[in-house]
């Protein structure tokens, strides 16, 4: 499944799987947050957060523990009831409606299994308290085991069972119910890292498959971007900033939400530092494609308090000095700034090399594909930072431009 | 695994170790296992000493029982003292069994059941002054029960219930509750919380909840508070002398100390008495005990 998750391709998707077209949901369950605002005595854990989770998306709400995201999610689900503000499912106010009624499953962190009830059991707990005879329910149990591959677990306890396993009789649970919206709260962060990433993509599927509205916290930013159509980042009870994986990645609006995307996190460097590279200035000033950062005289970083440039962006300059028609052939259209640094550490990851360089009072990561010779503790490089790839932070922290 | 369990592992995994029986490879020393040993054997005998002498006493025949130096090994053995206290003209022992099984029953219920309700809202429940009446609960229990007496039995008469077991069965409710609600609070909350939210997502109100969930899950806990409680309530012995008057409704240990007050010398009959009346709380704890070590919540929550 690696289609984007629109309406339309969920539901191709699930009609080309009966199984699942058929525990998927259709009734409109858009879960709108107004000016939602959650206080513990004097503890503001969210503040006026306004946030809407369309129709059959998965949204990931991230940010660092005590952010706030649980709290809402709780919200969403009932368990705690907002201080201020109002919550909206598919259409009706249900701030203060139990969450019983509210007709939403939620897998929580530790998954919450009944140790005293078999799997079956388990999953038939929700489907005691709808209306549906004993037939459907067996039917529904059937149907949802064999999608999560625990058939053959059904008269097992919980303690007889792997972690995996009782993640997937905990993901059972939820989806045998066939709610408006499913709600997961941190739920892979017990497995170990390979079974992390694999159910990963399983809940993924599974999400596209059934086409329900997913909201899904999680403190992992390589997990938000794998999984989500659209990330609501988080911090200190506030909301940062909502769009798809890419839009937040590429174009963060402050220096919270640079810093807590990416793997390893964006560099941040004082601007006076960095200098600017001679085949900057002379295609500067042609302009190739017509996106100028600007000239010699004019400085672009006037208001700039802080910038921020990606590990993977940041590469090394050359000893000899590229010609000017060299530096044009790079990707960058050769726009780019320079700083010098002295190399602590330069780790091959396999794939890729991973450099620290100690630039004065920053340190800078750079992450390359190949391991330039001259490169090795304690030798002096400069480093090149395309100007498009260089983000731009005011003194507020908000991103200029 | 669960926390809980795996510490009842480790300590008897550890005493396996010490004393050389465990398939753990951790070697002891010769020095540490007798030290072990010795430990052992000081409390066996200090905790089942008197246990043997009672029973001892209760089959020796009266000249022995009084022979100096005390005889720890018998020689002859007599069943004379139980044919005594059960022929009905000395001791009505099965009248007295009666009335403590009742008492110790219904109080164990209705203690398992006030406690259920009270410790749950202790643990689990939001409201205000629910610090100050949990711990306050607790401050009863730190009198001494002697000084309760004459409150105590001024309730009785003014309830109406000298010299019943009624009387019996408010007193013990009430001096066994804040034990109860203690240990069952306590083990409420060892129950994962979200195990409760998991429920409550799935459609059931709190009360169900409870008694789909919380519930079967303390079985262990229940089982010690029933357990508890009927013990006291079996074996107390202060309050019951002085609510209760007539022979009719005695209890079991005020029997034996009537029979202790006539003339006659009547240990035999007394250890025979008390032998008897250990034994129903030794065959209900071997009973019970399966299910207290039980740990149910091992494989609720990730661990």
């Amino acid at each position: 499944m690696a289609t984007e998750s629109t309406p339309t391709a969920d539901d191709t998707a699930a009609d080309a799987v009966a199984d699942a077209a058929d525990l998927s949901s259709d009734e409109d369950s858009e879960i709108r947050l107004r000016g939602v605002t959650k206080r513990f005595d004097d503890l503001v854990a969210v503040d006026d957060l306004d946030l809407t989770i369309r129709n059959g998306e998965l949204l990931v709400l991230l940010g660092p523990s005590g952010c706030g995201k649980s709290t809402t999610l709780r919200m969403i689900a009932g368990l705690e009831v907002p201080s201020e503000g109002s919550i909206e499912i598919g259409g009706e106010e249900v701030t203060e409606t139990l969450p019983q009624k509210r007709d939403l499953s939620m897998v929580f962190q530790s998954y919450a299994l009944y140790p005293h009830k078999t799997v079956r059991g388990n999953l038939a707990f929700p489907l005691g308290k709808m209306d549906v005879d004993d037939e459907e329910a067996d039917e529904r149990i059937r149907r949802t085991a064999e999608l999560l591959e625990i058939d053959d677990l059904l008269d097992n306890k919980p303690g007889q069972l792997s972690g995996g396993q009782r993640q997937r009789v905990a993901l059972g649970r939820t989806i045998v119910r066939e709610p408006k919206a499913f709600l997961m709260d941190e739920p892979l962060s017990n497995l170990d890292a390979k079974l992390r990433v694999q159910t990963r993509s399983e809940v993924r599927s599974l999400q596209q498959r059934l086409g329900t509205t997913t909201v899904y916290v999680t403190h992992d930013q390589e997990e938000a971007m794998s999984l989500a159509d659209r990330i609501a980042v988080m911090n200190d009870g506030e909301l940062q900033q909502v769009g798809t994986p890419k839009e937040v990645y590429e174009n963060p609006v402050n220096e919270f939400v640079a810093g807590f995307l990416g793997e390893p996190s964006m560099n941040f460097l004082d601007p006076d530092r960095l200098t600017r590279s001679d085949a900057d200035d002379s295609v500067a000033r042609t302009g190739s494609d017509g996106s100028v950062v600007g000239t010699a005289s004019d400085d672009p970083f006037a208001e700039t308090a802080t910038v921020g440039v990606r590990p993977e962006d940041v590469g090394i300059a050359e000893e000899e000095v590229t010609t000017a028609e060299e530096a044009g052939q790079r990707a960058d259209g050769g726009q780019a700034y320079e700083i010098d640094g002295e190399v602590l550490v330069v780790e091959p990851l396999g794939n890729a090399y991973e450099i620290e360089v100690d630039c004065g009072d920053d340190r800078v990561t750079a992450r390359l594909r190949d391991r330039p010779g001259a490169v090795s503790p304690g030798s002096t490089v400069t480093l090149r930072l395309p100007a498009d790839a260089v983000h731009r932070f005011g003194a507020n922290g908000e991103v200029i431009g | 695994m669960s926390t809980k369990q795996s510490t009842y592992r480790h300590v008897v995994d550890s005493f396996k170790t010490a004393l050389g029986l465990g398939e753990s490879t951790l070697e002891t020393s010769l020095a540490e296992r007798v030290v072990f040993y010795v430990a052992l054997g000081l409390t066996l005998l200090i905790t089942l000493f008197p246990f043997y002498y009672m029973a001892l006493a209760s089959l020796l025949p009266e000249s022995s029982l009084y022979s100096l130096p005390p005889t720890l090994i018998p020689q002859d053995l007599t069943l004379e003292h139980y044919r005594t206290v059960f022929g009905p003209e000395t001791f009505p022992f099965l009248t007295y069994f009666k009335n403590s099984f009742v008492i110790a029953t219904t109080t164990a219920g209705a203690s398992v059941l006030v406690a259920t309700f009270g410790a749950y809202s202790f643990a689990r429940l939001d409201y205000r002054g629910r610090g100050v009446i949990s711990r306050g609960v607790l401050m009863v229990y730190m009198f001494s029960g002697i000084l309760l007496v004459v409150p105590m039995f001024q309730v009785i008469v003014w309830l109406g219930f000298v010299d019943s077991l009624a009387s019996l069965f408010v007193t013990y409710l009430v001096q066994t509750l804040p034990v109860s609600l203690y240990m069952l609070g306590n083990y409420f909350r060892s129950i994962p919380e979200e195990i409760e939210e998991a429920a409550i997502m799935d459609g059931y109100s709190r009360l169900e909840v409870i008694f789909k969930i919380t519930l079967p899950l303390s079985a262990p806990a229940i089982v010690a508070v029933f357990f508890f409680t009927f013990m006291i309530a079996w074996n107390e012995y202060l309050f019951a002398s002085i609510f209760l008057q007539s022979q009719s409704v005695f209890t079991l240990p005020i029997g034996i100390e009537a029979l202790s007050s006539s003339f006659r010398q009547v240990w035999g009959q007394i250890m025979a008495a008390s032998l008897l009346t250990s034994v129903p709380l030794i065959v209900m704890f071997t009973y019970l005990e399966k299910f207290m070590v039980e740990g149910l919540t091992f494989g609720a929550v990730e661990g």
